[in-house]
């Protein structure tokens, strides 16, 4: 083990810390606590890029905590899967940079240094989760980095967010007892907990009906986690009304994590080969389908900015699902591109409309008349993030949907690739309206008249994001290159058989 | 022991996780409904607590004169962490309650989900 296996930790380690310590340390010092907050985050990204660096010269790292080796020992790895991790951290400190002034003006004092220390610890959840190799593990980060959620959306004021988390936290809480009911049932059955222990026992298992039980219990709870259709019902409210910068985490990164989750225990299974996996793939491409049409028609109808970009969010989990579940190596690197663009585009886009809803006050697409001559770069931000999302070429959008489209050629599913088209066109039907709200429509609302340019710490990030969503789709093959291993590894154990 | 007693503790299990669904679907006080999730997770806890445990075994002590097969000791460590879990998720849902209650004037669900206007 070299010495830079022990930065592994320091991922998970460093940003909970931080977090644990803030509202000791930053007690009603809202500006300092910032200031901490961010240099964590930028310290845990750093870790993550020499981590990466490693991964990239090397192999695998991994990391028995305490120094008991796995199975008996708890084991963090940094694969191509935890490398998602270099995306988490860089996307936070983008989102701690824009969300200072806007916890400012809609946070209390008292309650500063706690909303920073929850954003902290629900990316050192997220990390630990990437790089989680026991399932235990991956049950306890997965719950630190869900609660600490539920307590971000209570955050915002007003009646609707607190009912909004408590509905989160509701089916967010069943969906987490699946999983521990999984994981104890595959504990039953083989004694062990790290993953890959557990794949190689489970082969000898006795009863494959526990097996498949454990299985459908882990595909429910993190398709509930991942949001997908029939089981988003929980999103939309709660990350509409949450603060915008925690909008921006939730429908940027942390739903992201149920797709993490569905990919581990799909590799779980595949190398245990005890439950065929065939339903499952099938289970992903109709939810998939259904979630990419109901999100794009549910976010049409929708008046609210922030309600219209959740839904859109909806439709996004369904193109991933799709992608895993046609199970071609075109559409599971698909799938992951698209979920490390999807998580730009929408972080970009949330965190947009937060500037929006801060200089105005307003959130209806119909108030926001006319906004583009006074924010005009806020506007035209969002107006990127839009054309992004629906995946015109050659912006972010538009290398998972293409690669996913290709997959499904690949395995004999042409028809899939007119869901996906339909999909971009009713994104572009509801991305119009609010392009032509924006700039081709006379103000309606005297604050709209007022609004001056966002201030230059929520700019950036916005600017910045919307000008990777437009143009990262140009290095779409460098990324497509970066997780077609994964991709392989994912749908290689069914091919060989 | 026969066949259907010696999974006596698996069929409590099922029975008590299909309880704490059933309360957190179908009721409308929210209370209610986290006393279901407690329901649930009892269930769970229980599986993983006597899933660890041998027939005829010893407690997993080195140096005590006891001797091999012993009972799994990761169960209770697993259930130790899975109660502090659920003991915060716990909490923040009744302090939500009380936000709710003071923000809306109710915790029934039905009621709040009414349009008042």
């Amino acid at each position: 083990m070299s010495s830079l296996a022990h930065l592994l930790p320091l991922t998970v380690l460093l940003p909970i810390t931080a977090g644990v310590l803030a509202p000791a340390l930053f007690h009603r010092r809202g500006l300092a606590c910032w200031w901490w907050a961010l240099a964590a985050a930028i310290l845990t990204f750093a870790t993550t890029v020499t981590l990466w660096r490693q991964l990239q010269s090397g192999s695998t790292i991994s990391y028995p905590l305490g120094g008991w080796p796995p199975p008996y020992g708890i084991e963090l790895v940094f694969d191509g899967l935890a490398a998602l991790m270099l995306v988490l951290c860089a996307l936070s400190v983008l989102i701690l940079l824009a969300a200072r002034r806007y916890v400012e003006a809609t946070v209390p004092s008292s309650r500063q240094s706690l909303f920073y220390a929850l954003i902290l610890i629900n990316l050192g959840g997220m990390n630990g989760f990437v790089a989680a190799a026991d399932l235990f593990n991956l049950f306890v980060f997965m719950e630190i980095f869900s609660i600490s959620a539920y307590a971000l959306v209570a955050l915002a004021r007003g009646p609707v967010a607190a009912l909004a988390a408590l509905k989160y936290l509701l089916v967010g809480a069943v969906s987490s007892l699946l999983v521990l009911l999984a994981v104890a049932l595959l504990h039953a059955q083989t004694g062990s907990l790290n993953m890959s222990d557990v794949a190689g026992l489970l082969a000898q298992a006795e009863a494959p009906g526990a097996s498949a039980l454990a299985l459908g219990c882990l595909v429910v709870g993190f398709l509930v986690k991942a949001a997908i259709f029939p089981l988003h019902f929980w999103l939309p409210d709660a990350h509409a009304s949450a603060p915008s910068p925690v909008s921006a985490l939730l429908s940027g990164l942390v739903v992201k994590m149920g797709i993490v989750g569905l990919v581990r225990t799909r590799i779980l299974f595949a190398e245990a080969e005890i439950v065929p996996l065939l339903m499952l793939d099938n289970l992903l491409v109709w939810l998939g389908v259904i979630a990419i049409l109901a999100g794009a028609v549910l976010a049409m109808v929708q008046r609210e900015l922030k309600l219209m970009l959740a839904y859109s969010t909806v439709a996004n989990m369904g193109y991933i699902a799709l992608g895993i579940g046609l199970a071609t190596p075109s559409a599971v690197s698909g799938a992951l591109a698209h979920t490390v663009y999807h998580a730009t585009i929408k972080t970009g886009l949330f965190l947009t409309a937060g500037s929006i809803l801060l200089c105005t006050g307003l959130s209806r697409v119909d108030d926001l008349r006319g906004l583009g001559q006074r924010m005009p770069l806020t506007s035209g931000a969002l107006v990127l993030g839009l054309l992004a999302a629906t995946g015109i070429p050659p912006t972010a959008g538009f290398v998972g949907k293409w690669q996913i489209a290709l997959g499904a050629l690949q395995a004999g599913q042409a028809w899939v690739i007119g869901v996906i088209l339909a999909g971009a066109l009713l994104t572009l039907g509801w991305a119009i309206r609010v392009i032509n709200s924006l700039f081709f429509r006379p103000p309606a609302r005297a604050r709209v008249i007022t609004a001056n340019e966002a201030p230059v710490s929520m700019l950036v990030p916005s600017v910045l994001l919307a000008v990777l969503a437009v143009s990262a789709g140009l290095g779409g093959a460098i990324l497509l290159g970066l997780v077609e291993p994964l991709a392989l590894a994912i749908v290689g154990a069914d091919h060989d058989h | 022991m026969t066949e259907g007693l010696a999974h006596l503790d698996y069929i409590a299990v099922v029975i008590l996780f299909a309880i704490g669904l059933y309360v957190v679907l179908t009721k409308q006080n929210l209370i209610k409904k986290i006393i279901g999730l407690n329901i649930m997770e009892t269930a769970v806890f229980g599986l993983i607590v006597t899933s660890g445990m041998v027939d005829g075994g010893s407690p997993p002590l080195l140096g005590q004169g006891l001797e091999p097969p012993y009972a799994s000791p990761i169960a209770h460590a697993l259930v130790l962490t899975g109660i502090v879990v659920a003991l915060s998720v716990t909490a923040l849902a009744l302090v939500l309650i009380l936000r709710v209650k003071a923000e809306c004037g109710s915790i029934e669900l039905d009621e709040l989900l009414e349009p008042d206007e």
